[in-house]
Formats: structure tokens, C-alpha cells, sequence
């Protein structure tokens, strides 16, 4: 039961308000070319740490990043964790049974150092193991979003 | 026993309506690399950063963790500030708490503001996050959401400026024609500060005066931009400090009050607060004690230089009054003979002020780093030209009722 003391109604302001980030110079060329199905790294000159995403500042040694650091990686990696989803959220704050569970994986590409969370598809839960081979499956029409990465398949 | 603290370098970004060229976190990261070239000091030597920007601006609820990475900040102590438009006031203010205490040798105070973050126009998405907090606020006291934005909401900052403006219209009898003085002085001496935004170089009363008036007595002329940039100084103790710094920027006094002006109890809920909102005794307290700290007893005599929070041009002339800088009533004559001007008798914002370039967040640290740069000798085309001992740098907003009042000098006066 609620009294009326407890509703507050928002309504009649007179504006919407929004967001529009900028991603960065660096976050804008790995979002462009996801449509050329290219992955972006970024090398840090002084250390050689590899991001990806890729960033303009080093967040180990804090060098400067340009993007003459970006480089282009294989879209190969090797699972370096993982988990297993059975419930889903239905929009309405509550849990659906998945039909399927869904793997979600740490994977660590091939010349990069960070790692990215990715769905893991065409494996059985029970058949993953860390250090498994995978690589990137784009979806059918890559548009330069970061959709156009659909998941990852064991290599 | 506090210890002895001043700035050693200073940084900035260029300021402009639009940096879509970078995150927050890279452009709060130039000025932070750009404040420690300054200060000829490597991130080894800081110990800890204090951060901030307007609560609710930018739609990052927790910027300080995103940008740690950025500013070199992981290992080290940081914290956030937010006090509304004071914010920058506080975060430098903070910065020196953290170095006078003892507790660290060198702190970076950095603050920021990416209004071009919002989809809509100026702050208008921010100030919806922060006016959020007030609307239910003022639920509390039985207002309808309706009628506080019909009343209050609206125009925001610039809806409670007006009225501070009329009140000392009224009272000082200054009139609008000193609206766009200020005004047009303040894009002429921006166009000498190659960070300032609003640059206008020739820039005069007349111009300004051919722009409509949006709300009165305003005009579209006298009305701060809304810009995206980032300010940092480098705060050290007092051996270091020697050290690194041929004229470092000693704080001399400081403090901070909130008066009761409150925007929901006060001039427009009929309150038991302010009836004249252009009263701001919060500054007049501030500067009071400030001053006694700084050892300073008459401020006209004793101050060279004042950077005065002022995105609207009225406020220029309100608190440089309450910083006892003009008699009661008197400033706009004083701007009427040139007073103000960069080579007057006390400049006020020679760097063109809250009024030329707004970041809202930076801003009152805007204040601390020109005054900074002043005292330092690093304020190139806008230097003003005498030997500066003492300046006074002014924070103004909260939920428009807080005021940040830091004197720095050329030695630390004990």
C-alpha cells in the first residue's frame, strides 16, 4: 500500500536531456575500422604494452600513445578465463532461464597484452578450458559499431 | 602546525565549444602534463591528486576512476571534489590541505569540464542532473515540479544572476551600459590568453550593447560560453617549492563559506534567508578571513590583482565589492575610469574571467592558476604591468550559494 506522500510524479520538464561522449581519437579509428573487420591495438612506444581497445595514454608507464601506435591484430587469441550464464535479465528486473548457456570469455589476442570479455560460442560449457585457441566471428555485415564484433569460436 | 605551500607550475588546455578529438579522460590528461612540464616536476615526485568537476556534468558518475590511468594517478591518493560552480575553487583549495597538512610533499589539483559531452546545447543536460537533486528537494517542502521549474529552473545560473544584477542596480545605481563594459572587456583581455575561448580583440561596450536582451538585464553579449577544457596546478611544499620555482605562488589565506542564499529557500520561496540576492555575504565572510590569514589589512591598498568569478558581467562588479577590493557601491565607476583594465589601478580577470572562457568545473581554479601566473610572471600578453605581491582569486556557485576566497603572494607572509 502506498500513500500519496511516497509518489513523486516527474512530468512537464521542459527539456530532454541526453549524452553524446566523445570516444577519443584513438576509440574512433578501432570503431571505424571494425567495418573493414580489422582489430586495433595500440603499442605503447616506451614500454610496449599492448592495448585493446586501444588508448592514447600508457596506463603503465603513462607514455604518450599516437595513433602511428596503432597496430592490426590477427582477430586469433587464447581464452585466459571464462564463466558460464544460465539466467538472463527480462527487461523487467527479473531472471529467465536460458534455453542454452551462454559462455562469456576473457581473451587475450595475439599481440596484445589486455584482455577483452566476449561471448564464446560453438563449444559446449563442459569442453572449455583456459588457454583454449579462438578467434573472431564479425557479423554478416560489419557497419563500423561495436555490434559488428558478434563472438568468438574456439580456433 | 601548518606548513608553508605554494604552486609551482601551471597548465591548461585551449579552450573551445567542442574537443571531439578527445575523451575526458586524455583532455583532463594534457593539462595535467602540461602542469607538471611547467613546474618542472616528474609524476615520481606527486604524491597525491585532488580532482574534480560539476557533480552530474559530463554523465560520468565516477570520472576520477576512468581517468586515474590517464593522469598517472594509480598507487597515489586521490580524491574527488564536487562543490557545484565552486568546484575548481575547492579542488585547489584541496590540493593545498593535503601538502599544509604534512601528509604529502606534492599534490596535482586538476578540474575539468566537457560540455560539448551534453547532446544538447550549453550545460543544458548537466544542469538537469544537478537540478534533479533540487526538484525533489523541493518536493520536500510541498513545491510542485511544474512550478519550481516555471519559477526557478529556468535559466539556471543565469536565472538567479539576474536578479543579484537587478538588486545592485538598484541599490549601487550602475546601469546596464556597465553590463556590457565588463563584457567587452572581458573578450579583449581573452584575446591576449591564447587558452581563453570568447576571443574578441577590439571588443566594445557598443558591440556587446547590439546584442538582444534574453533576460533582463542581460544580453545575449553579456552571457558566458560553455566550454570544454581542463585546468591543473602543481602544489608544493615549502623546500621544494624553492627549489623548482624562481618566483613560486605562495597561498597566503584562504577560506570558504556557504550564506544562506539558497536558491530554494531564499529569494524565490520567500525563505527565511536573503531578501537581496546580490547581498553574497558568503564572499564578504570568505574574503574577511582569508585576508586575516593572509595578514592582509586593506585589501584596495594590498591586493594587485583579482580574478573575480563572474560568468555574468554584473558579478564582476558585485564581488569585487565583497572582496573589499572597491567601497560599497563604487565599482562601476571604477570600471567607468579604466580601474579594471589590465594596466589599472585593480585589474580584475585580465585573463577575460569566468565571462570569456567557462568550463564550469576548472573555473574557479581558472581563478587560483591566473592569479597563479600572475604573481609567477607567466601570464605573457595578459601579465598586468607592476609587480604583483598579492592576488585574490574568487570561487562562486554550490547551488549558488557557495564562495571559495584564496589570496596568494610572492612570499608566504610568515
Amino acid at each position: 500500500m502506498k500513500s500519496k506522500s511516497e509518489i513523486v510524479e516527474v512530468q512537464a520538464l521542459p527539456f530532454a536531456a541526453g549524452f553524446n561522449w566523445s570516444t577519443g581519437f584513438q576509440m574512433q579509428r578501432f570503431i571505424e575500422e571494425l567495418a573493414n573487420r580489422k582489430i586495433l591495438g595500440a603499442k605503447c612506444p616506451q614500454c610496449g604494452y599492448t592495448y585493446v581497445p586501444p588508448r592514447s595514454r600508457c596506463g603503465k608507464c603513462y607514455a604518450k600513445i599516437g595513433e602511428e601506435n596503432l597496430i592490426t591484430l590477427s582477430g586469433k587469441g587464447t581464452l585466459v578465463g571464462y564463466t558460464t550464464a544460465y539466467v538472463k535479465l527480462d527487461g523487467q528486473g527479473n531472471f529467465q532461464d536460458l534455453e542454452e548457456p551462454g559462455i562469456i570469455g576473457a581473451i587475450k589476442l595475439e599481440n596484445a597484452d589486455s584482455t577483452i570479455f566476449m561471448p564464446l560460442e560453438g563449444i559446449k560449457p563442459r569442453d572449455v578450458t583456459e588457454g583454449l585457441k579462438v578467434e573472431v566471428q564479425w557479423r554478416e555485415e560489419t557497419k563500423g559499431e561495436l555490434a559488428d564484433i558478434r563472438c568468438f569460436k574456439p580456433a | 602546525m601548518r606548513r608553508n605551500v605554494a604552486i609551482i607550475g601551471c597548465g591548461q588546455t585551449k579552450h573551445t565549444s567542442k574537443r571531439r578529438d578527445v575523451n575526458i579522460a586524455e583532455m583532463v590528461s594534457e593539462a595535467v602534463y602540461n602542469a607538471l612540464e611547467d613546474a618542472q616536476v616528474s609524476l615520481r615526485e606527486v604524491d597525491a591528486f585532488v580532482v574534480g568537476n560539476m557533480q552530474g556534468f559530463g554523465g560520468i558518475a565516477q570520472p576520477e576512476q576512468w581517468l586515474g590511468d590517464s593522469i598517472g594517478a594509480p598507487g597515489k591518493s586521490v580524491i574527488r571534489i564536487a562543490t557545484g560552480g565552486t568546484t575548481g575553487g575547492s579542488v585547489g583549495q584541496g590540493a593545498y590541505y593535503t601538502v599544509a597538512s604534512g601528509l604529502h610533499d606534492v599534490a596535482v589539483a586538476v578540474a575539468w569540464e566537457k560540455h560539448s559531452d551534453s547532446r544538447e546545447a550549453g550545460a543544458t543536460t548537466g544542469l538537469l542532473h544537478v537540478g534533479l537533486g533540487n526538484f525533489f528537494h523541493a518536493a520536500s517542502y510541498g513545491l510542485s515540479l511544474k512550478n519550481l521549474v516555471a519559477t526557478s529552473a529556468v535559466g539556471a545560473a543565469a536565472g538567479v544572476a539576474v536578479f543579484q544584477a537587478v538588486f545592485y542596480m538598484h541599490r549601487s545605481g550602475c546601469s546596464i551600459e556597465h553590463f556590457d563594459m565588463v563584457a567587452a572587456k572581458a573578450r579583449r583581455n581573452a584575446a591576449k590568453n591564447k587558452y581563453a575561448h570568447l576571443q574578441w580583440p577590439g571588443c566594445t561596450p557598443e558591440d556587446i550593447a547590439r546584442t538582444e536582451i534574453i533576460a533582463y538585464p542581460f544580453r545575449y553579449g553579456h552571457i558566458c560560453p560553455a566550454s570544454d577544457g581542463a585546468s591543473a596546478i602543481v602544489v608544493a611544499e615549502e623546500n621544494l617549492a624553492r627549489k623548482k620555482a624562481r618566483q613560486p605562488a605562495w597561498f597566503k589565506g584562504l577560506a570558504a563559506f556557504s550564506d544562506e542564499e539558497n536558491s530554494l529557500q531564499s529569494e524565490n520561496f520567500g525563505g527565511v534567508g536573503v531578501l537581496d540576492p546580490s547581498e553574497q555575504k558568503g564572499c564578504w565572510m570568505s574574503a574577511t578571513k582569508a585576508y586575516k590569514m593572509a595578514g592582509i589589512k586593506d585589501p584596495q591598498k594590498e591586493i594587485d590583482v583579482a580574478e573575480v568569478y563572474q560568468p555574468f558581467p554584473s558579478q564582476e562588479l558585485i564581488f569585487a565589492e565583497r572582496l573589499g577590493l572597491f567601497d560599497e557601491g563604487t565599482a562601476w565607476m571604477a570600471l567607468e575610469k579604466g580601474e579594471t583594465d589590465i594596466d589599472g589601478r585593480m585589474p580584475l580577470d585580465p585573463s577575460g574571467g569566468v565571462n570569456a572562457t567557462n568550463a564550469i568545473g576548472s573555473t574557479a581554479l581558472q581563478r587560483i592558476l591566473e592569479c597563479a601566473l600572475q604573481i609567477m610572471g607567466k601570464a605573457e600578453e595578459h601579465q598586468v604591468p607592476r609587480k604583483v605581491s598579492n592576488a585574490v582569486a574568487h570561487g562562486w556557485g554550490g547551488v549558488t550559494n557557495y564562495i571559495t576566497v584564496t589570496v596568494l603572494g610572492d612570499s608566504p607572509g610568515r
